[in-house]
């Protein structure tokens, strides 16, 4: 399925092409951008010719800077002021750069165009909407005590709408949303946040001063964007509003929009994950490779499982078996304590979590599933092995082994009283035979019991 | 002859050629993988054994904590998974090896018996009834009876289920390519993927391999005790037809003349 869906993406594109033509990249450019002659996949091979690829992404990036810079000196200055007003040195910005550029699977020749696409981010027009949610994401990303660039990057990108930053309120942020909408038709960048009520036509979900739902602020924005990115596990597939039995009716974004939408699922979702999209959306004007589930795949490709660095003692069958046990201590492998890495697909354990630092696995606890859809109904509980987990069957509430044994155990039941009613019933039957013969030998035996009648 | 028999009482025994070489043999290989299969998969769902030196974790079979020297020495988890997937090429050679035969043994293809067509829906009920009166019993002769064809096809069916969550399982760590080419995972997601949609993602998948497990277990436990019942009952040496491919029959074969 993951195969078929990179093909499909290929289709997809050329539909978004057309669907804006004056998209980020001039008009030359979309010409030259041409799935035919540019091969673009980062987890294969970049492209048959190298230089071609450079050459238009450099002029690619040339033409971004000459559209939200004003000369070589702004662009320095941007870069000045972005990151040592954070206290990130230039140094640690390249060392973040390489960082990325690996993330992305791209060679090391693509570190300085990351850098430059990493300083025309933090001028792209961007609007961030937030649906039924937490605000999980945007704290995760914004209220970081020691934020790497990646946050860094996030805090300083053009937001033109954001609820939870963003100055206007009421019909001001309204007008500043179409505004945006309309001068930057095609261009900007929409990053939602949250599931999707759909329910009572989304009257679940009301947001402003005009009381429009989640559903049509939505639709509307996500018409005109240039990519459309639903970031965390509730944008991407409804999440924990969508959860069973989900009243609101909460969907994903790629549920209520025709466009591509690139999921960056997981709980809260990591920021690299978001800035190397955004970083290949703009070095390249395409949307990266997705898997099945609308993935970007150089992110989402590994299972946790396969990467974990407990994986040794999974394979050795030494599990941690109660908290704080002496397993535990020893960071034994969490399978017992339910840890559903081996369902879960991201790069967790490459691209670490809290200022690239940790992931539930180091911090000692299981994964929990956060970046597969439905993960609140299919990854419970959360704390046990998935073979604890209850079977979705009506009208049964048992964990698969438990319904296993207790329908072991009836048709034991029923095969010890049929055994029983076997024997019972036969020696019954042999009195009767024997009565029988006494009483009339000579009659047919054909329509006699065939059960016993051996002689 | 036939006649002379049938004009007699039908006491007579004849010996009944019912199962050839390659069915006895996919017959016990389908039974040793599958006994391979139960052990080991309930190990992976629920490791029971522990391994490792721990303090807290001391040795004792009761709390299933074996003390096996250093971590690089256990390693049980892998060799549980390795036996689970070397169970699970069997019992695909040997499934295989049966969905032919069912379609074109020349001696017995079983679609005869299963598909419900003609009387053969009538003959289940017939057996069926055997089962609860001990009355009037079919005639069990060179073919299989309808009753055990169609649970032995139902039987088929869930290792089919196996198979298609058991890969959907085992793709899941393959990243696009394997040793053996890009073909391999890609065949895997071609033919498994749906279990995904069905049974709700990869951990529905688990649970319903781990689900079907207990109805295979079932079966096998239906399936022996009712040959046991048979060989009892009838007197006929059914048990004995796995072995040497032989049972005894008392019925009038008649069947056998239109063949």
């Amino acid at each position: 399925m993951r195969k078929s869906n990179e093909k499909d993406k290929s289709a997809k594109e050329k539909e978004i092409k057309n669907n804006d033509d004056d998209s980020f990249c001039s008009d030359e450019h979309n010409n030259r951008i041409d799935d035919t002659t540019f091969k673009w996949d980062p987890l294969r091979n970049i492209a048959d010719d190298p230089d071609e690829v450079l050459n238009i992404i450099d002029s690619h990036l040339t033409n971004l800077e000459k559209e939200y810079f004003n000369g070589q000196k702004d662009i320095d200055e941007n870069f000045n002021k972005v990151f040592s007003a954070s206290s990130v040195s230039r140094r640690e910005f390249i060392q973040w750069t390489a960082l990325l550029t690996s993330a992305l699977m791209l060679p090391t020749i693509f570190a300085p165009r990351v850098a430059r696409a990493a300083n025309i981010l933090t001028r792209t027009p961007f609007i961030w909407l937030d649906m039924s949610d937490c605000m999980g994401n945007t704290e995760a990303f914004l209220r970081t005590a020691h934020p790497t660039p990646a946050e860094i990057i996030l805090n300083y990108v053009s937001v033109d709408y954001m609820e939870s930053i963003m100055v206007p309120a009421g019909y001001q942020a309204e007008a500043r949303r179409d505004g945006t909408i309309k001068k930057y038709k095609g261009k900007y960048i929409l990053v939602v946040e949250g599931a999707i009520p759909t329910a009572m036509n989304g009257k679940f979900l009301t947001i402003g001063a005009k009381g429009k739902t989640g559903l049509e602020i939505t639709k509307a924005t996500a018409k005109n964007a240039g990519v459309i990115i639903a970031v965390g596990n509730c944008a991407s597939y409804g999440g924990i509003p969508a959860a069973h039995p989900n009243p609101t009716g909460s969907v994903g974004l790629s549920s209520v929009t025709d466009r591509q939408v690139i999921n960056i699922p997981a709980c809260p979702a990591n920021p690299v994950n978001l800035v190397g999209t955004l970083v290949e959306y703009l070095l390249v004007g395409k949307s990266p490779m997705l898997d099945s589930l609308g993935r970007p795949l150089w992110a989402y490709s590994g299972r946790l499982h396969d990467n974990c660095y407990r994986r040794g003692h999974f394979e050795a069958g030494e599990y941690v078996k109660h908290w704080g046990d002496d397993g535990a201590k020893k960071q034994y492998c969490l399978y017992m304590m339910g840890c559903k890495g081996p369902f879960t697909w991201n790069n967790c354990t490459v691209a670490q979590y809290n200022q690239d630092m940790s992931f539930p696995m180091r911090a000692g606890h299981g994964c929990i599933g956060c970046s597969e859809p439905a993960f609140w109904d299919r990854m419970t509980p959360f704390e046990k092995p998935n073979a604890d987990a209850k079977i979705f069957m009506p009208a049964v509430e048992a964990t698969a082994d438990e319904f296993g044994v207790a329908l072991f155990g009836a048709a034991g039941v029923g095969v010890a009283a049929h055994a029983i009613y076997t024997g019972v019933k036969k020696r019954k039957n042999n009195k009767d035979k024997d009565k029988d013969k006494d009483k009339e030998k000579e009659k047919d035996k054909d329509d006699k019991l065939n059960s016993g009648d051996n002689k | 002859m036939e006649n002379a028999n049938s004009s007699e009482s039908s006491s007579d025994l004849k010996v009944v050629h019912r199962m050839t070489v390659i069915k006895r043999i996919i017959h016990w290989t389908l039974f040793l993988s599958i006994i391979n299969q139960i052990i080991t998969g309930m190990y992976i769902a629920y490791p029971f054994l522990i391994f490792g030196i721990t303090p807290t974790q001391a040795d004792s079979p009761v709390s299933g904590v074996l003390n096996s020297g250093e971590t690089y020495q256990a390693f049980i988890m892998t060799w549980m998974r390795e036996f689970h997937f070397l169970g699970a090429v069997l019992i695909d050679v040997s499934f295989f090896g049966w969905l032919y035969l069912a379609f074109f043994s020349t001696k017995e293809p079983l679609y005869k018996s299963f598909l419900p067509f003609g009387n053969k829906i009538n003959e289940m009920y017939k057996m069926l009834k055997h089962y609860f009166t001990l009355k009037n019993k079919p005639k069990t002769g060179k073919y299989q009876d309808p009753l055990n064809a169609i649970i032995f096809t139902f039987f088929h069916i869930l290792l089919l289920l196996q198979m298609a969550t058991g890969f959907q399982m085992y793709v899941a760590s393959f990243t696009g390519t394997s040793a053996v080419g890009a073909w391999w995972p890609t065949m895997m997601h071609i033919c498994t993927d749906w279990t995904l949609l069905v049974f709700g993602g990869l951990t529905g998948v688990t649970l319903t391999h781990l689900f079907i497990t207990w109805l295979i277990i079932i079966f096998i436990f239906y399936h022996i005790y009712i040959e046991i019942w048979r060989s009892i009952v009838w007197k006929e040496g059914d048990i004995l037809i796995p072995f040497g491919g032989y049972k005894y029959s008392r019925d009038n074969l008649k069947e056998d003349e239109s063949d």
